[in-house]
């Protein structure tokens, strides 16, 4: 009866007998008294093999005092998780957009970079998006109003579902067809548009078909999200004669002079013009001083930079390079009419309180009225589409009659439409829209680029880099 | 030894300088007057007169005449920067003098003249002719060195041609030999050594040196043999070697003596070394140096007789020690902490560009993260996803990051656990066993080339890889078979083992095995029998590739085959001649692609020019559509050059070149080609190259790039490399290829978390490792097609790098091997090959206390007079006794 000594993991036991009368599965039952390894899951290792249960002793030749080696261990055995993980590629494309946190890029069909940004930037109006999968086809088949909005409501959910670019085709047909003007060739191309054109048309046409597409007649989706409503004040300095008008806009316009340097400059200068019309105070025509107010906000506010002019000498839009900074925060207050400045005091303060609060500030004794503290401003935008179905009246009075929501005046940067290039109808334009996710993507056509925020204020122009020149703001709103 | 200057009088010169005072004199008198002097005119008449008596019929009169000329001259060579005066003014009678000597009849006379005329022909004599070397031996015979340094070499030269041209001749050389002794014994006494090494192979008669060396100078003479063997050809350089191991026996320098026994693959010179020392301490250094080496080298009682000193001394041969070593070494740099794969991508450090969206696992990112928690954690036991105790099993436990990696992905992920557990057999073994009883085959072929990393380059008595994988060798599915394959493999690399090549062998011949396990099978057998030229394999695996058909020699994982052949015949030069011979009857398919691999791999580590320049002429060459053999033909340029800084300085700009010139499929293996010459060694051209290509339009090109900047700068924690990497990695963020490689390179960097080292050189870059350079090799062949195989489902070929890696650290250990800090000097190393007296060695040095981390091209040496090292290079484990001489100052 040889005594061996055993080895297992750091231990050694020194001296254990083996009765080579009795085979090795007895000695495996010994090493388990010791060790507390089942025996059919010991592995010992004899003469570079393993050692079988009903092997022979005698033809193992174990020596008096040999080291042997086992291995096992009492441990639970691995078992695969019974939901094994999902891997990115294994999914349909649809879901890879997800996990990407990104939708897809567009493919340039030859010079339309202005209609790929253009769509870019409106997909990322969740809104919108909502309004168009709910739209119906009323039966007007034919009418090339309704075909637009259906292409554009394929396309967006197009870019939704995939990773991999998408070809525009079908929407660019349509938009072809239905604006003859992006149409045009030039030495047997397509020539290059301005963008903001194509934003201008692109949303009219979703404003007339959306409109007509719910039975209500006042039901006007696109104005309730983008348009602006102004009142303004019509004055005749020489005759003193005065007249206020209201219209509602999609796009303020900022105007870029050698004072501007900043968006608000510009949106001031904007908001003031002068217009020549027949005065019957005076009995001819006379220079009215024209000076507007924002009087009801919408959703989504869009700014113009007016950075191209007709230039007669080079019969071409011409650029002004001038750089004119804007930040990522917008505040239109002053921007404001009297009425709708009083209508924002609440609401604003309400804001403030809720900032300070999460800076760890010291509320504001108004602040403890409110319960709802967890009022975030990202609930916002959840709850934004739910106002946004609520009524009609709403984009009438500006600050939404609803008892939740409220328009703070103050606008947060979603989504930058830059041109590199000196005209209109040259150069480049790319999209740069802020994800859900918070994350900034540079739509370069087919090509989405992260890209951080800090460098999305330097679109701001003052050289050959791209720059903006449409910028969409989404509103902050807050719940009361 | 005593500083001695070689132009200072010896005892031969005494009398000589006596004069040198007047002779001062007379030099300053000399810068005064444009012409000559009054002290030169005089010098001058003085010559002239002797040169006439020299003539005179009287012998008493001639006698003096050639005593006072011998007399000058002796006096004035004394320094040499310029013609001396006395020869100046004998120039004009050199042929007076010389016809003069054909009428003498013979007497001493004749012979006192002939030395005169020998020391003037050293300045007089016309190219070739050698009448300094005719006149000496037709000459007295008297002390070589009275007439000189200058002229002792001039008369070396003369007899190295003369040499040639009696050896053509086939004449006697025995007067030529009498003189060598004389100015072997002068050069080597007057710290000359590289004159005496290099008259001696200029005369094919080096044993000649072993009387003349002693204890001052042996160990400059051996720097220098040593160091230019790399540039002699064969078989020179290893009479060269042969002869420094000789001379490093007679004078007891055993540990040097093992090295060159090393790098000659001599292991009977091992055994003697065993046998004549009889110094424990120096045994157990020998030790440490065999295990560093990777030699499968087994202890009788002839070397030693103790059995527990022998128990010890082979446990250290067979790295038990080596895993207590570098977690010692972990500790005192406190780099424990387990790092996990984020630490090393360091995402926040790129601008906005941190991967989006972590919701759905990426199966190829996953992975990725597997092979770099791999690396970055490899050795340390400890790591953030495999090792994370059982009891921690609400989310994180080890079996959820195993199933996080897909089907073939399982396999890699079981087999780091073994990479983390690396050379910690005991609990390595004892973690993975819980994978052997899952029912999922691709865990299960990844717990079996654990257990082969597990056991890379350790040796145990109870062979446990053997005894575990043996038994799935002939499994049904081929992924298990694999793995315990390439187990096997990784496990007994260079260790020559029997059992394996039994077991192996069948495998080549089994006709129903697929492609990829017949593969792998002989990539295993080269690895265990790499550099035995064992000829049993070589049949085996020239059978199998026989049997290939056509189309199976197309695929990508057929190179492995030519490739294990060639790992049999690792820097064995001419000995793979025969095998060569049999290749080029193999099919067109494959015939070149084997070819080059033979080639490349059996001169690899050798720099020889010749076949370097033999495999450029490939590269040269423009293919015919579906030829592949420039790929192992730029590669086996790196393998031949990478033996010492020279060739390989030139190897990376020859690769320059083919880089600019070269097709596509050289353009691909050029990136692999540096990475190989540089492994572990971030040199900044190298580095900048291949930052260059990790842009290239050519994705496999890219991907080389990517891989080898890993490979340049793996286990260094380079700043420079990581920041690249992590600018790939935001600048290929949407391609799941490359980002999969930048991944696998910032593993790479961090390999060790910076503690280990890829270099296949070791021992201040003079041996090189086998066992590792087959693995970085096997893996670069497999690179040469990323995407089938790295990228496909063979990605744990990764894991062959494991038998390349090694801890670069200096720990100094005491008598009783316990770890002993002490100060180190640690800086660049300098080439002292060939210096007079004791030149610094290293530069630019730091101090530390061991253990200490040694980068390329560093060299370290004890601050300390209080120990002394057991083995003169400071390199891995290093034993230290205390000096008997050292006195405290205070």
């Amino acid at each position: 009866m040889p005594t061996v000594s055993v080895k297992w993991q750091k231990e050694l036991f020194p001296a254990v007998e083996i009765d080579t009368s009795l085979p090795p599965y007895v000695f495996k039952c010994q090493l388990y008294d010791l060790t507390g390894v089942p025996p059919e899951r010991q592995k010992i290792m004899v003469k570079g093999g393993l050692l079988k249960d009903d092997a022979d002793w005698s033809t193992l030749g174990v020596k008096e005092g040999q080291k042997l080696m086992m291995m096992g261990t009492a441990d639970e055995i691995v078992k695969a998780p019974e939901k094994g993980p999902v891997f990115v590629e294994d999914l349909p494309e649809q879901e890879q957009a997800v996990a990407v946190g990104y939708s897809a890029g567009l493919i340039n069909l030859g010079n339309t970079c202005y209609m790929n940004s253009t769509v870019q930037c409106l997909h990322s109006v969740p809104e919108l998006k909502s309004a168009l999968v709910e739209y119906q086809n009323s039966g007007r088949s034919s009418d090339l109003d309704h075909l637009l909005a259906m292409a554009t409501r394929d396309l967006f959910s197009e870019l939704d579902k995939n990773v991999k670019p998408v070809n525009p085709m079908q929407f660019w047909m349509v938009l072809r067809k239905k604006y003859p003007q992006f149409g045009q060739l030039h030495n047997g191309s397509f020539m290059q548009q301005d963008a903001e054109e194509c934003w201008t048309q692109l949303l009219y046409t979703l404003s007339q078909s959306l409109k007509s597409s719910v039975s209500r007649e006042n039901h006007d989706k696109v104005k309730e999200l983008f348009g602006i409503e102004l009142v303004s004040r019509v004055h005749c300095q020489e005759s003193g004669e005065e007249s206020s008008e209201s219209e509602s806009i999609y796009a303020l316009k900022c105007h870029i002079s050698q004072e501007v340097n900043h968006l608000h400059e510009g949106l001031k200068n904007g908001l003031k013009s002068e217009l020549e019309k027949a005065s019957l105070a005076l009995g001819r025509s006379a220079i009215y001083l024209k000076e507007s107010r924002i009087n009801g906000l919408p959703r989504y506010l869009t700014i113009q930079f007016v950075r191209f002019f007709w230039k007669r000498e080079s019969n071409q839009k011409a650029k002004i390079l001038r750089k004119v900074d804007y930040p990522l925060e917008l505040d239109v207050y002053d921007l404001c009419s009297d009425d709708l400045k009083q209508k924002l005091v609440a609401p604003r303060q309400f804001l403030r309180d809720e900032e300070g609060k999460k800076v760890g500030l010291k509320s504001s004794k108004k602040s403890s009225d409110s319960k709802d503290n967890d009022v975030t401003m990202t609930d916002a935008a959840g709850s934004s589409s739910s106002t946004g179905e609520s009524s009609a009246s709403t984009s009438q009075e500006g600050v939404p009659s609803d008892k939740e929501t409220h328009l703070t005046g103050v606008y947060d940067l979603v989504a930058v439409l830059t041109h590199k290039g000196r005209s209109a109808d040259s150069g480049h334009y790319v999209a740069w829209v802020k994800q859900e996710s918070g994350k900034w993507i540079q739509y370069d056509d087919d090509n989405p680029i992260p890209q951080r925020e800090e460098d999305i204020t330097r679109l701001s122009g003052g050289g050959d880099w791209h720059m903006a020149y449409i910028c969409m703001y989404k509103a902050r709103a807050i719940q009361m | 030894m005593a500083p001695a200057d070689p132009n200072n009088p010896t005892l031969q010169r005494d009398e000589a300088s006596i004069k040198v005072p007047s002779k001062d004199l007379k030099k300053k008198d000399n810068k005064k007057d444009e012409d000559l002097s009054d002290e030169d005119l005089a010098l001058k008449q003085q010559l002239e007169l002797y040169v006439e008596r020299v003539q005179d019929s009287d012998p008493g009169v001639q006698k003096l005449a050639l005593e006072s000329m011998r007399q000058e001259i002796r006096t004035s060579t004394s320094s040499m920067t310029s013609v001396p005066k006395p020869l100046k003014f004998l120039r004009p009678h050199y042929g007076t003098l010389k016809t003069y000597y054909e009428t003498m009849k013979h007497s001493d006379l004749k012979n006192y003249l002939a030395d005169i005329l020998s020391v003037l022909a050293l300045t007089m004599s016309a190219e070739g002719e050698q009448e300094s070397l005719k006149y000496r031996l037709l000459g007295s015979e008297g002390d070589i060195g009275s007439w000189g340094h200058e002229y002792v070499r001039n008369l070396a030269g003369e007899i190295a041609q003369e040499y040639t041209k009696r050896q053509g001749e086939d004449a006697s050389i025995d007067d030529l030999m009498d003189l060598v002794q004389q100015i072997v014994a002068f050069h080597m006494k007057h710290n000359a050594e590289p004159e005496a090494v290099d008259l001696l192979m200029e005369v094919e008669d080096l044993e000649l040196l072993i009387e003349h060396v002693d204890s001052t100078n042996f160990k400059r003479t051996c720097l220098y043999l040593t160091s230019s063997a790399k540039y002699l050809p064969g078989p020179d350089d290893t009479l060269v070697l042969d002869i420094a191991y000789m001379i490093y026996l007679k004078f007891e320098e055993y540990p040097r003596a093992l090295q060159i026994a090393l790098f000659l693959d001599n292991l009977g010179y091992v055994r003697q070394l065993f046998t004549s020392c009889d110094d424990m301490l120096q045994k157990r250094q020998f030790c440490y140096i065999l295990a560093r080496h990777g030699v499968a080298f087994v202890l009788d009682e002839d070397m030693v007789a103790d059995d527990s000193e022998r128990e010890l001394m082979q446990d250290i041969i067979n790295n038990m020690k080596l895993t207590e070593g570098y977690l010692t070494l972990a500790r005192d740099i406190e780099v424990m902490e387990p790092k996990s794969p984020e630490d090393i991508y360091k995402a926040h450090l790129l601008d906005g560009r941190a991967s989006a969206g972590a919701s759905v696992d990426s199966a190829r990112q996953n992975l990725a993260a597997t092979f770099v928690n791999a690396f970055v954690n490899a050795g340390f036991s400890q790591d953030k996803l495999m090792t994370v105790p059982s009891e921690a099993s609400s989310g994180a436990s080890s079996g959820n990051w195993l199933f996080k990696n897909k089907e073939h992905g399982k396999a890699s992920a079981a087999a780091s656990l073994g990479m983390i557990l690396l050379w910690d057999v005991d609990s390595g073994l004892a973690q993975i066993d819980k994978y052997f009883h899952s029912n999922d085959n691709h865990v299960i072929a990844g717990a079996l080339l654990g257990v082969g990393i597990v056991n890379c380059s350790i040796k145990n008595d109870c062979d446990p890889a053997l005894a575990l994988l043996g038994d799935y060798l002939d499994r049904e599915d081929p992924s298990i078979r694999i793995g315990a394959i390439m187990g096997l493999g990784v496990a007994y690399a260079g260790t020559q083992n029997e059992v394996v090549r039994h077991k192996l062998i069948p495998i080549l011949g089994d006709a129903k095995a697929p492609l990829d396990v017949i593969a792998f099978t002989a990539i295993s057998l080269g690895l265990v029998y790499v550099g035995s030229c064992n000829e049993d394999i070589a049949q085996a695996i020239i059978f199998a590739l026989m049997e290939r058909s056509e189309s199976e020699l197309g695929e990508p994982l057929t190179r492995f085959l030519p490739l294990g052949l060639g790992l049999l015949y690792l820097g064995k030069q001419e000995s793979v001649d025969a095998t060569a011979e049999v290749s080029k009857t193999f099919n067109e398919k494959i015939k070149k692609y084997c070819d080059m691999t033979l080639l490349s791999c059996a001169y690899a580590g050798t720099g020889n020019v010749l076949k370097v320049q033999n495999l450029l002429g490939h590269c040269a060459e423009h293919l015919d559509k579906g030829e592949n053999h420039q790929g192992p033909a730029v590669l086996g340029i790196a393998m031949v050059a990478m033996a010492e800084e020279l060739g390989l300085e030139m190897a990376i700009r020859s690769l320059e070149h083919l880089l600019q010139y070269g097709e596509q499929n050289i353009r691909r293996a050029v990136p692999l080609a540096l990475g190989l010459l540089c492994v572990s060694n971030p040199k900044i051209n190298v580095m900048d190259t291949l930052s260059r290509l990790s842009h290239d339009q050519d994705t496999e090109a890219a991907m080389a790039a990517i891989v080898s900047l890993g490979l340049i700068g793996a286990g260094t924690n380079n700043a420079r490399i990581a920041g690249m990497l992590r600018n790939l990695s935001s600048y290929y963020y949407k391609d799941a290829s490359l980002l999969f490689c930048v991944r696998i390179a910032q593993g790479l960097v961090h390999l060790g978390k910076g503690l280990l080292t890829l270099n296949p050189y070791h021992s201040d870059r003079f041996l090189l490792s086998p066992m590792a350079l087959a693995g970085i090799v096997t893996l670069l062949h497999a690179c040469l097609d990323m995407k089938a195989i790295i990228l496909g489902k063979y990605h744990y070929v990764l894991y062959f790098l494991v038998l390349a890696m090694q801890p670069r650290m200096l720990m100094t250990v005491d008598e009783n091997l316990k770890p002993f800090p002490v100060p180190v000097r640690v800086g660049q190393a300098v080439d002292v090959v060939g210096q007079a007296g004791r030149p610094k060695t290293i530069t630019g040095f730091q101090t530390h206390s061991t253990p200490v981390l040694l980068a390329a091209g560093d060299r370290a040496e004890l601050a300390t007079e209080k120990y002394i090292p057991v083995s003169p290079i400071l390199e891995g484990f290093v034993i230290l006794k205390e000096n008997p001489e050292y006195k405290d100052d205070h």
